[in-house]
């Protein structure tokens, strides 16, 4: 754990050194990143100056989980989404995956984490200052349970987004081609970030019990604001949790089946 | 020259369909993205109690929305396309040099094939979601009308072309332009009208907007399908949009021609 989490700390060095080779590339990223972030902001505003609420959801609830789905999603995209995504089946394309599996670590950790975004990791950082300032206008007396439980559901939408990534990108080991697949992924992920109570009947359901995206974002937003029963809560774990094991044999079968392809 | 420029086109095309699956999945993903727009701006409606907010009425924002995103995810997609900045970073515009045609050409047209492939298949996709909302959407279909909504996107077309160009252009000068050209698209995107007709900004966002080339990407032609614009507006706008592609065609002329002195080299 230990040789892990300092192989960890030492992929983040390499990643911002890589990244900042392009010195003016990176700051300019950074912005661009930040200035999407705040015009999806001013989408926001604009809808919400012709309505007071959004279903159930007022402006300051919306920006909450605004905040929540993109804290979530920048944490995927700095670590796991783009490794798995498109780096993993690059690598088993060209049979490079090989010098990986000589390695004296996990081969799943490697294939999660060889490359540390640090871009998203600076631009990540105005998001928390976009989620402090959704709690300052909510002016709800959050205790500390809601509080904890926020954060385990944050943890929660990790697992959940991690091991359908997984599963994915595990595809490649039989395709070779994943990335496609993987990006519409990436664009359906994107209900996280507007209430489900857009959608009505058969697609609120959907979204909810067979593909949860209402995990990403909606269910901790409502658990930070007192709105989430402890029936959902156990469900939304449980959820995770058995995809994650699901994704994982998934990963170790598909491992078993890859043979290189490289010279 | 003709022969030249079509053989370019149909080769870039053939390119691209060898890519086949990669691109229907590509359009799955932006049809679904619009598709969860579209029932955002339904919730939206729902929400209001109102038959019409900023000027659009249910039917005609589900078209705007469909016809924006067909506009954006597929005909406006150079942005994406590192084509001109690699040759210049890896070298490889030495070969393209000696050529007996102008690698300007050939990128103009490979965009242009590039984006004739993906609004093809686009169209065929929205199709499909247009029959399903078929309800919901306003058909045009005077000619004169259409006429002069193909006039705005073969604009949107070029112009875009060019200020997406003149941005890879600085390859000349610097090391990387990606950081440019996504900057630029997230802009063009929500100052363009992409995600949402522009009468919706604040009135102080919407003269900014109005400053820039982008208006005439999505807003301009969509508003022209809608019939939500004036004769004399759209003529206006018509004119703008020449005054913007000529410029934007200088820019480039001055920035290849500067940048063509500072080129250099290396191989084997």
């Amino acid at each position: 754990m230990k040789r892990h989490l300092r192989l960890f700390m030492l992929l983040c060095k390499i990643g911002l050194m890589r990244q900042m080779a392009y010195r003016p590339h990176f700051f300019l990223m950074v912005f661009g990143k930040v200035v999407r972030m705040a015009l999806l902001l001013l989408f926001f505003q604009a809808v919400f100056l012709k309505i007071d609420r959004l279903g159930q959801w007022t402006f300051d609830q919306v920006l909450l989980l605004f905040a929540t789905f993109h804290l979530v999603d920048y944490v995927m995209s700095i670590t796991f989404q783009r490794n798995l995504s498109f780096h993993l089946p690059a690598l088993i394309q060209s049979g490079n995956l090989d010098s990986r599996l000589t390695l004296p670590v996990q081969p799943l950790f490697m294939a999660s984490l060889e490359h540390i975004d640090m871009m998203d990791f600076i631009s990540f950082l105005p998001c928390l200052g976009l989620l402090g300032y959704a709690l300052y206008r909510l002016d709800v007396a959050f205790t500390w349970l809601h509080a904890l439980m926020y954060g385990l559901l944050i943890v929660n939408a990790l697992v959940f987004l991690f091991a359908v990534v997984l599963i994915i990108a595990t595809t490649s080991f039989w395709t070779t081609q994943s990335a496609g697949l993987a990006r519409v992924f990436d664009d359906l992920t994107r209900v996280g970030r507007y209430p489900l109570d857009i959608f009505e009947g058969f697609w609120k359901f959907f979204f909810i019990y067979v593909l949860p995206l209402a995990l990403i974002s909606q269910v901790p937003s409502q658990a930070l604001l007192g709105a989430l029963s402890p029936g959902f809560l156990l469900y939304a774990v449980a959820c995770s949790g058995l995809l994650a094991v699901i994704a994982i044999r998934f990963w170790r079968t598909g491992l078993n089946n890859y043979s290189s392809t490289s010279s | 020259m003709m022969r030249t420029a079509l053989l370019i086109f149909r080769l870039a095309l053939m390119e691209r369909a060898a890519y086949r699956v990669n691109f229907m999945l590509q359009i799955c993903g932006g049809i679904l993205s619009i598709l969860i727009v579209v029932f955002l701006w339904l919730a939206v409606y729902r929400s209001s109690g109102r038959s019409e907010l900023g000027g659009y009425t249910l039917p005609e924002m589900i078209t705007y929305l469909l016809g924006a995103g067909l506009i954006n995810s597929f005909l406006l997609t150079t942005a994406e396309n590192p084509e001109t900045s690699q040759a210049i970073q890896d070298g490889s515009l030495s070969n393209l040099l000696v050529q007996p045609f102008s690698p300007y050409g050939l990128w103009l047209f490979r965009d242009l094939a590039g984006k004739a492939f993906l609004g093809a298949i686009g169209l065929a996709g929205y199709t499909v979601l247009a029959v399903l909302l078929n309800e919901k959407l306003v058909l045009a279909l005077e000619p004169f009308r259409l006429a002069l909504f193909g006039a705005a996107l073969a604009a949107a077309v070029l112009l875009q072309f060019l200020v997406f160009q003149s941005l890879s252009l600085l390859a000349f000068w610097v090391e990387n332009t990606y950081g440019f050209r996504f900057t630029m698209r997230v802009i063009m995107e929500v100052a363009g009208g992409a995600i949402i007709p522009l009468s919706f900004f604040p009135a102080w966002v919407q003269k900014v907007f109005a400053l820039l080339p982008f208006t005439y990407f999505v807003y301009f032609p969509m508003r022209i399908y809608l019939n939500k614009i004036e004769p004399d507006e759209i003529l206006s706008g018509l004119i703008r949009a020449a005054a913007w592609t000529a410029g934007l065609a200088g820019l480039n002329a001055v920035l290849w021609k500067r940048g063509l002195r500072r080129y250099t080299a290396m191989g084997d």
